[in-house]
């Protein structure tokens, strides 16, 4: 009998911190004796008496839990909107720009291997969003019970000042990030294909005289004009310098591609049943040039077009369309 | 969810801090855990003891009661006592549970889209 009381309190101490734990001890074991005398008292056997005030008490653990007065969840109802909205950036933004990232590297290996590439890709998606998921939640789970930083997450209370402007003009800062991450990448790709990547760099070293710095400063100006979208909206200028910036892009690519002096001929071309690859490459990249230079001018000018002339746009996740004014 | 749990739900959150004020007005005179959960139950206030029992020490940590282990008799028990600041929040929460209770019936005499 003794030895069902004793399990019981023991399993409850277990999960008590021990500096309170001698006089947690002390108290429930009286206060199990006294539901057990009180239910002796009205006639049950004393066996089944025990068996009724444990049971009456419940799961030790959670008794325990009660005790301790510690949070029973990994991260409460105050950080969890700041952690899901921080999770969704990590796997809509970070993520995909890794696994794009570190893919780049397996197109300019010695013998290009489209199957590796994804494997490596879907290994790298899966290992990093692991660890983002996992250091994320980590983090969190540290703020929630030491409280370090809690307030600064929480980013001050909440103001009407802080909705999203839904105004066709208005551009996210989303929009933009992606309009800047984009050039950026490229330029890294091509200064670093000249020392990284393969033994051989891919692009023709000729032109670093004067062609791929000019290219490069054309990519840049097109972040540069990102920012400058944020700051004014869509206007005409701005139209039609993406306009500009995109044709003279693909002009110099495709004029490049044409005189053949955009990939390095020293690079080893040719496949394993004698086929030169560049042939080939050449000429579909020049359609692709083509095609992604009115591709871009087009889509660009449409949203902008629609946006400068306050034409109902949609709300993207809200399945309304925002009228302005 | 049946009506049942729906209206289970409800209670357990119009109940919850009723066990406060009735522990803290009951302790004014010294009592141990099992004599306070049944002096509640035949009051009427439907509490268990796996939430009586920590909730006391809670209470004791934020200074609303002091406890004192008594030896004197066979079995010791740790007897809680109100403090006085234990007294005035739980005159403040009588208050507010008039007050909410004066509001409620006012509520039940007013008639949607009458003047008053």
């Amino acid at each position: 009998m003794t030895s069902l009381v004793d399990r019981y309190v023991y399993t409850a101490l277990r999960r008590i911190p021990e500096q309170q734990r001698s006089d947690i001890d002390r108290e429930l074991r009286a206060s199990i004796d006294d539901a057990v005398d009180a239910r002796v008292e009205s006639g049950e056997p004393l066996d089944t008496a025990v068996e009724n005030a444990l049971l009456e008490l419940g799961d030790p653990d959670k008794l325990a839990d009660s005790y301790a007065d510690r949070p029973n969840f990994l991260i409460g109802p105050e950080l969890y909107g700041v952690w899901r909205r921080f999770m969704l950036m990590l796997f809509t933004t970070v993520l995909p720009i890794v696994v794009v990232a570190t893919s780049i590297g397996g197109f300019f290996a010695d013998d290009v291997n489209i199957g590796a590439i994804i494997g490596n890709a879907i290994g790298t998606a899966l290992t990093v969003g692991v660890h983002l998921a996992f250091w994320t939640t980590a983090t969190f789970a540290v703020i929630e019970r030491t409280g370090l930083g809690r307030d600064e997450l929480r980013g001050g209370p909440w103001t009407p000042k802080d909705l999203p402007k839904y105004e066709p003009r208005a551009v996210s800062l989303g929009q933009v990030v992606t309009y800047v991450v984009w050039p950026v990448i490229l330029i890294a790709a091509i200064i670093l294909q000249r020392f990284t990547f393969t033994d051989v760099p891919v692009l023709d070293p000729g032109g670093w005289s004067f062609w791929w710095p000019l290219v490069i400063a054309l990519i840049a100006l097109k972040a540069l004009w990102a920012v400058w979208l944020y700051r004014t909206g869509w206007t005409r200028p701005v139209l039609i310098v993406n306009a500009l910036i995109a044709v003279a892009v693909g002009a110099v690519t495709t004029y490049l591609l044409a005189s053949d002096n955009f990939f390095n001929p020293a690079f080893d071309w040719i496949t394993d049943n004698n086929t030169d690859l560049l042939d080939w490459i050449t000429p579909a990249v020049i359609v692709a040039t083509i095609a992604g230079t009115l591709w871009d001018i087009l889509e660009t000018t449409i949203r902008g077009e629609r946006a400068r002339r306050g034409l109902p746009t949609k709300v993207p996740g809200s399945g309304n369309t925002y009228k302005f004014g | 969810m049946t009506t049942d749990a729906t209206l289970a739900t409800h209670l357990q959150e119009l109940r919850r801090g009723t066990v406060v004020v009735a522990s803290l007005m009951v302790l004014r005179a010294p009592g141990y855990g099992y004599s306070l959960l049944e002096t509640l139950s035949e009051a009427g206030f439907d509490v268990e003891a796996n939430t009586l029992y920590p909730l006391l020490r809670r209470l004791e940590s934020q200074g609303l009661l002091v406890s004192e282990w008594n030896t004197d008799e066979a079995r010791p028990r740790k007897f809680y006592r109100t403090t006085e600041l234990g007294d005035t929040v739980a005159n403040t929460l009588r208050g507010e549970w008039k007050r909410l209770d004066g509001a409620i019936t006012d509520l039940s005499f007013t008639h949607p889209g009458s003047d008053k």
